[in-house]
């Protein structure tokens, strides 16, 4: 394989993210069965922000991390038909962060990622829709909308 | 970043325990500490690899950190990398261990820095021929340290005596507050004002000055006075990570030099010529490009052409644009080439990437028609042994409209798909063409 820093800078980010990470959130790299571990995809869970529709629920979210990183942002997905103006419906998040060409740099962190979407769950952004159900609904039919949103946190309990 | 338990981790995790590596000396691509540090013209450090590998080779690359963009790959500051290794002895070995073994897998190798080239050749970073695998790392690192203050500044350091006195060890002796602390004042003098480097900035040679010793001539090229190399880009911004690590390291002195150039540019305020007044784009290569270009348009401002994924060994500058010379005679696979201004000026530097290039090496101009097969051979390379002088542009998302050029490839890759194949194949299909339908 060439000689790429993604699992070093991942075994960093991992080290970082143990040290300290912001509450209610995880972010762990996969295990395989026999307990060994892939750096480069990692398992995480974002709570919804306290105080918006999304409160209550605990999102999953996988990375998957290319041989590139960082240099390339990680592909960020939710389950498949999450309900979100800005996520396709692979469940693939549309954000400027993530997108090689606009805002990634190597420089974000893991955390950072995490923190970004989360507020990207409550601030959506019209202007760069990925999925019918989600966009038609946030510009036209708001309380609706809302309602939705609020469905989909009850879907997601907390794990524990 | 966590800076504090950074600090905490390292002393926890690693073999250099007593080793407190200073948050400013982290670098944010590897999060490890820097090994052999680039400073951009935005200020920012990251390692020499972790430059390297965030550059595109198809158009101006960004700031791992601020995304602000330049088309020159910077050469390694000397200044901050034998102050790394003079402070963290330990941490920089391993780091430099585990590089080599990674560019023996690739195949291509980062400059080799030591004293005796330094010293002989302060103009370049980059050594004489040498044996990458016998780097001389410890016992006579500080000799090397005290030659190249003698050397870039004429000054001879008033520590000498206490910094020779470690060379007697092998490693030196870690401090109670965690540093090798037997860094001076003298370890990071200005190339032009020969006092302690205030506000300091890093040109693209690597050379480093306080911020108001870099005059630019009036209408000319900002030339660096140790080399006499110019420097293509932006005006290089202060180094504020490497500013504020002297600054804590030598308040005192930090304050004074503060107070003299502060004096001095009230002075000066009246002539209003200092070089920070200077507009930073004025020389700019970003003249090259068009404003706001990101996408490859193959072909520079005034229709030269653009060589991907194929740098200057010279000036650094990343794609070359305009004429190309390449090296008929170097034999590292990862090959020599000029730009036409550096072939012009004749630079007699080594090659960026170790090749033992010599000024009796014959260059051959590159024509134009080329271009395609170069492209082709990039990607080629890729994918067969993850070179990392791809273009990168060919790999990505196909909203840029290279999802043919992806498909063309994609077969080949079968055999050597890491992630990134992967990870393209899962999603991007369905995301691209569901946006813009399904509205």
């Amino acid at each position: 394989m060439s000689g790429g820093i993604a699992r070093s800078r991942l075994a960093e980010e991992r080290k970082a993210w143990r040290r300290n990470h912001p509450h209610g959130f995880v972010a762990k790299p996969e295990t395989g069965p026999d307990g060994s571990v892939n750096l480069m995809v990692w398992h995480c869970t974002i709570p919804g922000k306290a105080g918006t529709d999304w409160e209550g629920g605990f999102y999953p979210l996988t990375f998957l991390f290319s041989e590139d990183y960082p240099s390339k942002p990680p592909k960020c997905k939710f389950p498949q038909g999450f309900f979100h103006p800005n996520v396709y419906p692979s469940g693939t998040v549309c954000l400027s962060i993530l997108n090689e060409d606009s805002g990634w740099r190597p420089a974000i962190t893991v955390k950072q990622i995490l923190v970004g979407i989360q507020d990207l769950l409550d601030q959506p952004n019209p202007a760069d829709p990925a999925q019918t159900d989600g966009y038609q609904l946030f510009i036209q039919d708001l309380p609706e909308y809302r309602r939705r949103v609020r469905q989909q946190a009850k879907q997601y309990p907390p794990l524990v | 970043m966590d800076s504090k338990t950074l600090i905490d981790g390292k002393s926890v995790d690693c073999d250099e325990s007593e080793e407190n590596i200073s948050e400013f000396f982290m670098c944010c691509v590897c999060l490890d500490i820097l090994y052999k540090p680039i400073v951009l013209a935005c200020g920012h450090v990251s390692c020499f690899w972790c430059v390297h590998k965030s550059m595109s080779g198809l158009h101006r690359s960004h700031c791992p950190v601020c995304r602000h963009p330049y088309h020159h790959f910077p050469t390694i500051c000397q200044m901050l990398h034998f102050l790394l290794l003079k402070m963290y002895p330990a941490a920089y070995k391993r780091r430099e261990v585990q590089i080599l073994e990674e560019e023996e897998q690739m195949g291509i190798f980062s400059p080799q820095l030591d004293g005796s080239s330094f010293e002989s050749k302060q103009s370049s970073v980059l050594s004489s021929p040498s044996n990458v695998s016998s780097v001389p790392c410890s016992a006579s690192e500080d000799k090397v340290c005290a030659r190249m203050q003698e050397s870039e500044s004429g000054f001879i350091s008033q520590d000498r005596v206490r910094t020779s006195s470690m060379e007697e060890n092998n490693l030196p002796k870690t401090n109670c507050d965690g540093t090798c602390n037997e860094v001076s004042i003298t370890d990071a003098l200005c190339s032009a004002c020969k006092q302690l480097l205030y506000h300091p900035a890093v040109l693209n040679c690597g050379h480093v000055y306080c911020e108001t010793c870099i005059i630019v001539p009036e209408d000319d090229i900002l030339i660096c006075q140790i080399c006499k190399s110019p420097h293509p880009g932006d005006f290089p911004k202060v180094c504020l990570e490497f500013g504020k690590f002297l600054e804590e390291k030598f308040p005192k002195e930090y304050a004074l030099r503060r107070d003299a150039v502060e004096h001095r540019r009230v002075q000066l305020e009246n002539k209003s010529s200092t070089a920070c007044s200077r507009n930073a784009s004025e020389n700019g290569v970003q003249s090259l490009f068009l404003p706001g270009d990101e996408f490859p348009t193959l072909q520079g401002k005034d229709g030269s052409m653009v060589h991907l994924a194929v740098g200057c060994d010279s000036c650094g500058m990343f794609p070359i644009v305009g004429d190309r010379y390449k090296c008929k005679d170097c034999v590292e696979a990862i090959g020599f080439d000029l730009c036409g201004d550096c072939y012009n000026t004749q630079s007699k530097l080594p090659g960026r990437f170790n090749q033992q290039h010599t000024p009796d090496h014959r260059l051959e101009l590159i024509k134009l028609s080329d271009f395609t097969h170069n492209l082709m051979l990039g990607i080629v390379r890729h994918l067969e042994d993850g070179s990392p002088f791809l273009p990168q542009y060919a790999f990505e998302d196909s909203e840029d409209g290279s999802a043919a050029l992806e498909s063309s490839v994609a077969q080949q890759s079968s055999d050597d798909s890491g992630v990134a194949p992967v990870s393209r194949d899962t999603g991007n299909d369905e995301d691209q063409s569901n946006e813009p339908s399904s509205i």
